[in-house]
């Protein structure tokens, strides 16, 4: 009997290209339509993997464990490889096989959960193996917290399974909501910044850290419209869940970027709005643009490096909020993983500024 | 004021439902208007999730992509999208009913192959993200009294997969995979295709099956004990007595071929473990 073998590695893509398609998807369609060339590293390595008919794909400081209020029962903080001061970058599954051979020097990485909910496969044991040489933070990016559902407790069970496998040091999620009715766009929708909305969100954020055992990170998402009926600033919004849920931030200072200018306020008033106490990661990436009728929208792609006015940002976010936990986010066009190791070089020189600054 | 569902359900209309005015009507007095129209805004959230859905669907479905092209595909994707919209946080899930509605799409016409190969396609995704699991422990088996074996409940590996079809989907699926060149015409009659799919070690393979060892396989899926996967196996008659020295029972022939069949599946680790059927 003669076995047909095809490499697993070689369409593995299709599993976390399913889930990089949430963030490199929502990014790449706005940027190019429907036109598939802007398709992710992830999807990009399925095919020319599955071409080739070879193997192609396939701080925590004393402050964040102090502010962990939750606790971790059962999975005591030693087995976790705490995520030190130098800027991270994150993983997208056509980094794999390259981290695992050459083990680049990269200070710690960051993992979208969904990409690694299947049961077995290529990529969550390649996962594991990276994350038994690097420390690790997972993000998610489809809970859908900001929803008016009940909460998915399928989908919060997966994070939990996740979160025993790879016992990330970090684990974030996003201040949005992506679902209605059972019926989801994979996207990280913008809430309205409402009393209803706060308590609400508050109130699942809770549910969602007493489930995990552990506390969370809330990201900011960037926006490109705003609800009539929001009653505050979105800073006022992120500061009081985080307040009320206990949760931590994630400060993803491009999207503060993007949301100020597309909106039309200061970002140095976000930043300056945040406990610098709740702030425990932050986040770098870039950003496009597209017009309409002689006006432009920012948007968030992800693909491109930081812009200089982001890195300015970031020099201020370092002088308020201290040293925090640094990654380099690209989510579409991802390019060579020693470009995104430039840009976590250039993060870590700006935080070697703002300390001699500081000092 | 709205309240927070009524909000959310009036925008994911104007996202999922269509671009017509009115999928717009009650997202659009929702938003601020503040320079771009509001219909602009909601439509940059609207295309991202089809673009995401689209991307999955891609990812899942390349042989399909390639057969149809890119542009039909983003119709068929656009339109699946209509009907079957994404019920996960997790995107990998989406195109589960894919190849049930390019077969609904196409069940008088021409174009069935299609549905067919989709269906592997889907299948081969499941066999990639299963769990592992290890060889079956020989020695365990050995404990079992050859009398016993006839109660005996063995399991298939948790990636292991049954694919029957009228069309030969494989040489299909593998000549829009394998290669950019042009692929060499298949003839869509050379044949059903029967084939098992497990991956093992990281490698995904595909096993062609006679009638009977489809049935014995699917048997032993469904939980039977092994002398009812036996007796499906045997009822087509095409077990092949002639290689096999697996001595499982004494005798009749047909337990013989059984024994082959089973050391066959034992050694390519699609029969992974066993248990003792209950007595009840």
């Amino acid at each position: 009997m003669t076995d047909r073998g095809v490499r697993s590695d070689a369409r593995s893509g299709v599993r976390s290209g399913a889930r990089s398609g949430v963030r490199s998807g929502a990014r790449s369609g706005v940027r190019s339509g429907a036109r598939s060339g802007v398709r992710s590293g992830v999807r990009s390595g399925v095919r020319s993997g599955a071409s080739s008919g070879a193997c192609s794909d396939p701080r925590n400081d004393a402050r964040n464990d102090a502010r962990v209020e939750r606790g971790e029962p059962g999975s005591p903080m030693s087995a976790m490889a705490p995520i030190g001061l130098r800027a991270g970058i994150g993983l997208r599954a056509r980094h794999h096989l390259q981290v695992l051979s050459d083990s680049p020097a990269v200070a710690w990485f960051e993992a979208h959960t969904e990409n690694y909910f299947a049961d077995g496969g290529a990529h969550v044991e390649a996962l594991a193996r990276i994350r038994a040489r690097y420390p690790l933070s997972l993000h998610g990016v489809g809970l859908s917290l900001g929803s008016a559902d009940p909460l998915n407790t399928l989908h919060l069970e997966r994070v939990r399974r996740a979160v025993q496998r790879f016992e990330p040091a970090l684990l974030s999620e996003h201040l949005s909501w992506s679902s209605i009715d059972g019926r989801f766009a994979n996207d990280l929708l913008p809430l309205p910044y409402t009393d209803e909305a706060l308590r609400h969100v508050s109130t699942r954020i809770a549910q969602a850290q007493d489930y995990l055992g552990r506390r969370i990170l809330i990201e900011n998402v960037s926006s490109y419209l705003q609800f009539d009926c929001s009653r505050m600033p979105e800073w006022e919004f992120l500061t009081s869940v985080a307040q009320e849920s206990g949760c931590g931030i994630l400060l993803d200072l491009n999207n503060i970027y993007v949301t100020a200018r597309n909106h039309g306020f200061e970002a140095l008033r976000y930043l300056d709005a945040i406990d610098p106490r709740a702030v425990q990661e932050i986040h770098l990436a870039g950003h496009s643009s597209m017009e309409f009728e002689g006006r432009t929208l920012l948007i968030d792609t992800h693909g491109t490096p930081v812009c200089d006015a982001v890195w300015d940002l970031y020099r201020a976010a370092l002088l308020r909020f201290g040293d925090v936990p640094t990654l380099i986010e690209w989510d579409t066009d991802i390019p060579a993983l020693e470009v995104l190791m430039a840009e976590a070089a250039k993060a870590d020189a700006r935080r070697a500024d703002a300390h001699a600054v500081a000092a | 004021m709205p309240s927070l569902r009524e909000l959310q359900v009036d925008v994911m209309h104007a996202l999922l439902d269509g671009e017509s005015d009115r999928a717009l009507e009650h997202a659009v007095p929702l938003i601020a208007a503040r320079g771009i129209a509001p219909s602009h805004l909601l439509g940059v959230y609207a295309h991202t999730a089809l673009t995401n859905f689209t991307e999955s669907i891609s990812s899942s479905f390349p042989a399909i992509r390639r057969l149809v092209g890119d542009d039909y595909f983003r119709c068929l994707a656009r339109g699946f999208h209509a009907r079957h919209p994404s019920l996960s946080g997790d995107l990998q899930p989406a195109g589960r009913r894919f190849a049930q509605y390019l077969l609904e799409l196409h069940s008088d016409n021409e174009y069935r192959y299609l549905g067919e190969v989709a269906r592997l396609e889907w299948l081969i995704q499941e066999t990639l993200l299963a769990a592992d699991h290890g060889p079956l422990d020989l020695a365990k088996l050995q404990q079992v009294a050859p009398a016993d074996y006839d109660d005996l409940r063995f399991e298939l590996h948790p990636s292991a997969r049954l694919f029957a079809a009228p069309f030969p989907c494989l040489a299909i699926w593998e000549a829009n995979v394998g290669s950019d060149a042009e692929p060499e015409p298949i003839d869509l009659a050379a044949g059903p295709d029967r084939v098992l799919l497990v991956r093992n070690n990281g490698q995904l393979k595909f096993h062609p099956l006679s009638r009977g060892e489809q049935d014995f396989l699917q048997s032993l899926q469904a939980g039977e004990r092994f002398a009812a996967a036996v007796e499906r196996g045997a009822g087509h008659g095409e077990l092949d007595a002639a290689h096999g020295e697996f001595d499982v029972a004494q005798g009749d022939a047909r337990a013989f071929d059984a024994a082959a069949v089973l050391e066959r599946f034992v050694l390519a680790e699609v029969i992974v473990d066993f248990s003792m059927a209950a007595l009840v």
